[in-house]
């Protein structure tokens, strides 16, 4: 073969293989000291020497491997390689395996971002575009209207009719308060003509306490909030994650400019004031633990990029290369749990030192305890024979009296044929048999002798083990140390007797009645003590969930596929070289996060306003400008009105990135008041409504589903704040306090399309199934409602049909017609009120926002 | 616009009632505009395969915990010579320190036609060789439970991800819209719980519908299924009501699918009501069956899987027991106590699933999320070393039924059973196939999320052609 042509089978069959199946190993990583990315680097081999002997594939390791022929050394280890492929590679070796020189032909540290790629919409600074000119100047009524309009009308397409009074305030009071509005409100604002109506509606909404209760819980969405761990075996509660949970209910309150309550998560400790913002870093601090979602909560949730994707390979499509990944996974591995005290110095030594003597004693008690236990199985165990003799019902009663209880543990044991071991085969053959009593005694003088030995043997290989572990050893010494064990038989066997719950052993309680008087009264002094040192523990004091850097930095590299067992080349801290202007500058504070903040608030930032206004306008009009919420990548949706995004961006920052602003100039606006209506020819061109040419009719979420009913009942308990209650019968508070479980999800929050939070969550999903209405049908839950808002309407009305009315008023704020009037009353002719009242809350009317 | 009179459409629900297929569980009567109101299909309606299937459901007798290959279906004739020596070429890394060969207590045997070799602690499965097909070269990552067991059932090492259960509802529909398409059985929970069901960023339809099977009274399976204090005739009477009133409030306000949706949904559930509990109640089987079954947790849920899969139910997974039961660290022998519990109810549904015809299209998985070292664990202070630690390398995944050949092996741990060396099945690779034999092109199942296609293959996945007919 010619030179030319086994450049040709590198470049056609070789280089692609070694691409697809080795670069991952065998570039940077140099997983065996071997490189293949440059022909000096593959000729000079790796750490067992030359791949090949060009013209002898036989005699070349590289062929051996991937032929599996070799014992040790298979590759790829993944699976062997087709036979073609070997082929291949066969015939390149033999035809002198030329390797063109000057070809490099992997690069992973030359990650080059193309102009094409920086021009991506979401890459592009924030705009100021000009306000567009409408035709129907009349229906625009504001800048935000018009930048609606000029889209519809460029697609001649106009908006639908203005919704009802009634509609309007139903639809902002769910929207800020996630309750329904009162008949009075409903009343007050159809009366009120004066122009500014709906703006002192929004007005008294934001201000109203509600409003942080609703929001606060939007962006616990994004933040994966979680009252528990996902433990995989059992419950493992967050202590006080109610406390940043109820920071942020408070930062949406006080309207808490973005930018700071952005900072405030991720380095809240770091800034000034920290005792105003450290709450926040249970943004962290209450991470899921079982993957590494710091990166994609960070990015998905305030950048709307998945950069978690780039874990093993660069982004597919956009253009984030696997080290910006690890750049930022290196700032979050340098910080560590930390949990910052909320009381005096005094009171949290007091605390921390009080529960140290409680471990002390309670290990004092079950050191004395397991002791006794084993002196006292140990002298059990000494007359085994004669407890079997007595209890087959043979043999003298000589000697000392046989203890009841063991006798009865002893007959109980040896009665249940089913062993693990061999040992009593004889005996209980014997038994069997009915073998006479001298048989009956030396069998059993042989199986205490057996066991004896055996729980001899036992100690002696513990005390070995012990030596080989060391003192104090940990979880990880255990699972690694290699220790010596008896023979598994004989184990069990010392386990039946010995063992914690072993025939012979008797624990705490069980065992006082065995101990002498004064040993008695020293167990019962210990246990005392114990009661009363427990009795005087102060209740623990508050802490927040944080996080604060590590002392000692540790350098994070890149991990080749993701793997930490394959570091390839160093990954510094910085911001992604995406949303930097040339190459990012590394970060030299701390771990970084407080330069990380700073980066991701920066106004310069093409992202986080553009990312936050869209979620809020996502929030209002059922779907988002970009309806990808957590993702402008190239993958997500680009935005249906990218001049819209870039005006309420910008003025989101100019306005000093307060959300309250942001909502008042959202709603008060032609499209917010927009109705549900179909239109024809809307409709045909723009299904999906992704112009805004009507409102979005929703069914009511999780939290607004339930709390609606307890405040239509009347029981609704609005006490603010505090631990996480479950979703027990007697729970009555806002669903936003209820506790929120990573392990288990309440089944009525799951029903109700509730988000998992075991991962950020870019918007809520919509379900309508069956199980939902069996809820509202059956559930103990809306059945007591029912009842509720009954005595709340009996105690009103005196008449059945002024109950139908008050009934009205109260679930739909309107009148009943005459029709639905007269259909109550039929219905209440055979059937009791909470009955009709159920029918009432389970309607499509009082489950759905139009 | 026209809107349907109310009782015509309910004329048209009934009609389309319980295994119809043609309205899904929350089938949406989608109005168009002036043409007339036309039938969509609903998110649990049956939809066609991406090409014939040669099953349409699944039941995953899931072992939990971990159960060692080479004492249940790897037969290793050299770990047993070796007994107690060092492996050769040094262990593996897994997540405990290993230490010599370990031989299996148990014998194997050569079962039925095939030959197929099984331990001897599972003779009544053995009695059903012909119809197994061991895939004895599967491997995953990571040999800790929580990865393994998110790979297993939800095709990624991470939580987040939804099931296969999911998928499979999400992809084919179900044939049954009065009961759940995915159903769940375990006494208790597995270890991570709930996640491993869970539909993810899937539509809350298509979440496992969770029965704890140690429950025996049907009221206290299933959530919400019966109302304690209005009597059905009753209950007709509000569901009539509250038709009439949200008609009423859609003349209103105009056609809206949402809404319809919801009309209907609640006709399911009012149906859901007097059918699902009678599945779960096996008390309507005769004694003979639950015999065979036994009256354990794990014999009741194979034969409500049984029951679920003969009125169309999509996939039934019936985990073993209450945490980990088959993680068997210090005591092999163990297994003989676990096997004794597993083998008469999987036996029994095999045979009965064969008996009525539903064995040719239900495919039948067993096994757990791992394997076990042929070596011996040596770590741990006070427990005897007869036991073996975790093993992503090597292990053992059985396949019946639905269009799965019987009576054969696939593909080989190396000769002590420690490492897939002979055509390797990752957990991907076995989702790959169990989706083909579905009727779904793996690849193709797709879910757009945040901007990106996810499937239950993730990235990866290979068709095993050779287990198929």
């Amino acid at each position: 073969m010619l030179r030319a042509e086994s450049a040709d089978l590198f470049e056609m069959r070789v280089r692609p293989l070694l691409a697809a199946k080795c670069f991952a190993c065998h570039t940077d990583a140099r997983m065996g000291e071997l490189q293949l990315d440059t022909r000096e680097h593959f000729l000079k081999g790796g750490k067992s020497g030359a791949v090949v002997v060009p013209g002898h594939p036989e005699k070349s390791l590289l062929l051996h491997a991937l032929q599996y022929s070799d014992d040790r050394l298979k590759m790829p280890p993944s699976g062997k390689l087709k036979d073609d492929e070997i082929e291949a590679v066969s015939s390149w070796i033999a035809s002198g395996a030329v390797w063109p020189e000057n070809v490099k032909i992997a690069a992973a540290s030359e990650y080059v971002i193309t102009a094409k790629q920086r021009a991506f919409w979401a890459f592009q600074p924030v705009q100021a575009p000009k306000v567009p000119q409408v035709r129907n100047r009349k229906w625009a009524s504001s800048d935000i209207d018009r930048f609606v309009l000029a889209r519809l009308e460029e697609k001649s397409l106009g908006p639908v009719r203005s919704a009802s009074k009634r509609t309007l305030i139903r639809r902002a009071t769910f929207d800020l308060s996630g309750l329904p509005p009162t008949p009075e409100e409903v009343t007050a604002f159809e009366q009120d003509k004066s122009a500014g109506a709906f703006a002192k509606v929004v007005d008294r909404l934001l201000a109203s306490p509600r409003y942080g209760e609703r929001w606060g819980r939007i962006w616990l969405d994004v933040a994966r909030y979680s009252d528990d761990r996902l433990n995989s075996e059992r419950d493992d509660p967050y202590e006080n994650s109610f406390r940043y949970r109820d920071w942020v209910i408070q930062a949406f309150q006080d309207d808490m400019p973005f930018d700071v309550f952005v900072k405030a998560q991720i380095a809240g400790d770091l800034i000034p004031n920290p005792e105003k913002y450290q709450a926040g870093l249970g943004f962290y601090a209450m991470s899921p633990e079982m993957q590494d979602d710091r990166v994609d909560a960070t990015t998905r949730g305030f950048l709307g990029l998945t950069v978690a994707c780039a874990q093993c390979h660069n982004h597919k499509y956009d253009p984030i290369p696997t080290r910006d990944y690890y750049s930022l996974l290196g700032i979050f591995r340098n910080t560590e749990i930390h949990e910052i005290p909320l009381a005096a110095k005094d009171v949290v030594d007091k605390y921390d030192g009080q529960k140290k003597k409680i471990e002390k004693q309670e290990t004092a008690i079950a050191d004395f305890v397991k002791a006794q236990g084993q002196q006292l199985a140990e002298v059990l165990a000494s007359r085994t024979a004669k407890y079997m003799l007595a209890a087959a019902g043979v043999g003298g009663q000589a000697g000392p009296k046989l203890d009841a209880e063991t006798l009865t543990r002893v007959t109980k044991y040896l009665d249940d044929p089913k062993k693990n071991h061999p040992y009593l085969k004889p005996w209980l053959a014997e038994r069997a048999r009915e073998a006479d009593a001298g048989t009956l005694t030396k069998t059993a003088e042989a199986f205490e002798s057996l066991l004896l030995a055996a729980n001899a043997e036992k100690k002696r290989i513990d005390d070995e083990n012990h030596i080989r572990l060391g003192l104090n050893p940990s979880r990880e010494d255990l699972s690694k140390a290699n220790l010596v064990s008896m023979d598994r038989d004989k184990f069990v066997l010392w386990e039946d007797l010995f063992g914690a719950k072993g025939v012979y052993r008797y624990g705490d309680a069980q065992i006082d009645r065995f101990l002498s008087a004064e040993f008695q009264e020293y167990l019962g002094g210990m246990r005392s003590q114990l009661a009363s040192l427990k009795k005087e523990l102060p209740p623990q004091y508050p802490f927040l969930h944080a996080i604060r850097d590590k002392e000692k930095l540790a350098e994070q590299h890149v991990w080749i596929r993701g793997s930490e067992d394959a570091p390839g080349e160093p990954a510094p801290p910085h911001f992604l070289t995406i949303l930097s202007p040339s190459q990012p500058p590394k970060f030299t504070r701390g771990a970084g996060r407080l330069e990380l903040a700073e980066a991701v608030v920066s106004k310069s930032n093409p992202l986080t306003a553009r990312v936050i206004v869209n979620r809020v306008w996502q929030q209002h009009f059922g779907h988002g400008i970009v309806r990808t919420a957590s993702n402008f990548g190239a993958q997500g949706e680009p935005p249906s009105n990218p001049e819209l995004l870039d005006y309420l961006a910008r003025r989101f920052m100019a306005e000093g990135w307060s959300i309250k602003k942001l909502h008042r100039e959202l709603m008060l606006t032609s499209v917010y008041a927009l109705s549900s209506d179909n239109a024809e020819a809307n409709f045909a061109q723009d299904p999906e409504d992704r112009l805004f040419w009507r409102f979005d009719r929703h069914r009511l979420d999780a939290e607004s589903m339930r709390d609606s009913l307890l405040f239509v009942s009347g029981k609704l308990d609005e006490k603010r704040e505090g631990p996480a209650v479950a979703f027990t019968k007697d729970n009555y508070r806002r669903t936003v306090y209820g506790a929120v479980s990573r392990r288990r999800l309440d089944p009525m929050l799951a029903l109700f399309d509730f988000p998992n939070p075991n991962s950020t969550s870019e918007r809520r999903l919509q379900t309508t199934v069956p199980l939902q209405k069996l809820f509202l049908m059956n559930s103990d839950f809306v059945m007591e409602q029912s009842q509720a808002l009954t005595h709340r309407i009996e105690s009103k009305a005196p008449s059945e049909d002024a109950r139908i009315r008050e009934a009205y008023r109260i679930v739909f704020q309107r009148e009943p017609t005459p029709q639905e009037r007269q259909m109550g009353a039929e219905f209440l002719k055979h059937s009791p009120w909470p009955e009709y009242a159920q029918v009432l809350l389970s309607s499509n009317e009082f489950g759905y926002v139009n | 616009m026209t809107t349907m009179p109310y009782l015509s459409r309910r004329s048209i629900l009934k009609t389309m009632g319980a295994g119809f297929g043609m309205a899904g569980l929350a089938g949406v009567l989608h109005a168009n505009g002036t043409s007339g109101t036309v039938l969509a299909p609903g998110p649990l309606a049956v939809k066609a395969p991406h090409f014939p299937a040669t099953a349409k459901h699944v039941i995953f007798l899931f072992l939990n915990g971990g159960p060692s290959q080479v004492d249940t279906f790897d037969p290793k004739p050299m770990l047993q010579k070796y007994n107690g020596k060092p492996l050769p070429s040094g262990n593996l890394k897994t997540e405990r320190k290993t230490g010599n060969l370990l031989g299996s207590p148990f014998e194997f045997k050569k079962y039925g036609q095939s030959g197929l070799e099984i331990s001897e602690i599972f003779p009544k499965l053995g009695a059903c060789a012909d119809d197994l097909c061991i895939v004895r070269s599967m491997y995953t990552e990571i040999p800790n439970h929580e990865p393994s067991l998110f790979m297993m059932n939800c095709g990624h090492r991470v939580p987040g991800r939804p099931s296969m259960g999911s998928w499979l509802t999400y992809g084919l529909g179900s044939e049954n819209q009065n009961l759940p398409g995915f159903v769940v059985l375990c006494p208790g929970y597995p270890i991570v719980g709930p996640q491993l069901w869970n539909s993810a960023f899937l539509p809350a339809i298509y979440q496992g519908t969770y029965i704890p099977n140690n429950e025996k009274t049907p009221d206290k399976l299933i959530r919400y299924i019966r109302n304690a204090s209005i009597a059905p005739e009753e209950q007709r009477r509000q569901l009539d009501l509250l038709e009439r009133l949200n008609t009423m409030q859609m003349r209103r306000e105009g056609a809206d699918s949402q809404l319809e949706a919801s009309i209907q949904s609640s006709e399911i559930a009012f149906r859901m009501q007097s059918e699902a509990p009678e599945v779960f109640d096996i008390t309507k089987e005769n004694n003979g069956a639950r015999t065979r079954y036994g009256d354990t947790d794990f014999g009741r849920g194979c034969l409500m899987a049984r029951r679920l899969v003969e009125r169309g139910v999509r996939m039934v997974q019936v985990y073993f027991g209450n945490a980990q039961p088959w993680d068997n660290h210090d005591d092999i022998q163990i297994h003989r106590t676990l096997a004794a519990q597993a083998d008469g109810p999987i036996a029994a549904l095999l045979t009965d699933l064969k008996a009525n015809g539903l064995l040719s299209e239900t495919l039948v998985i067993i096994g757990g999320e791992f394997g076990r070292t042929p070596v011996v664990e040596v770590s741990g202070l006070v427990k005897v070393q007869n036991g073996r630690d975790h093993n992503s390398h090597g292990f053992s995944t059985v396949l019946a039924g639905g269009g799965v050949k019987g009576g054969m092996a696939y593909g080989a741990t190396d000769e002590f059973g420690f490492k897939a060396v002979e055509n390797p099945v990752h957990i991907n690779d076995l989702h790959a196939t169990v989706l083909h034999a579905m009727g779904i092109e793996h690849t193709k199942l797709t879910y757009r999320y945040s901007g990106r296609d996810f499937r239950l293959t993730d990235v990866a996945g290979r068709v095993v052609r050779d287990v198929l007919v």
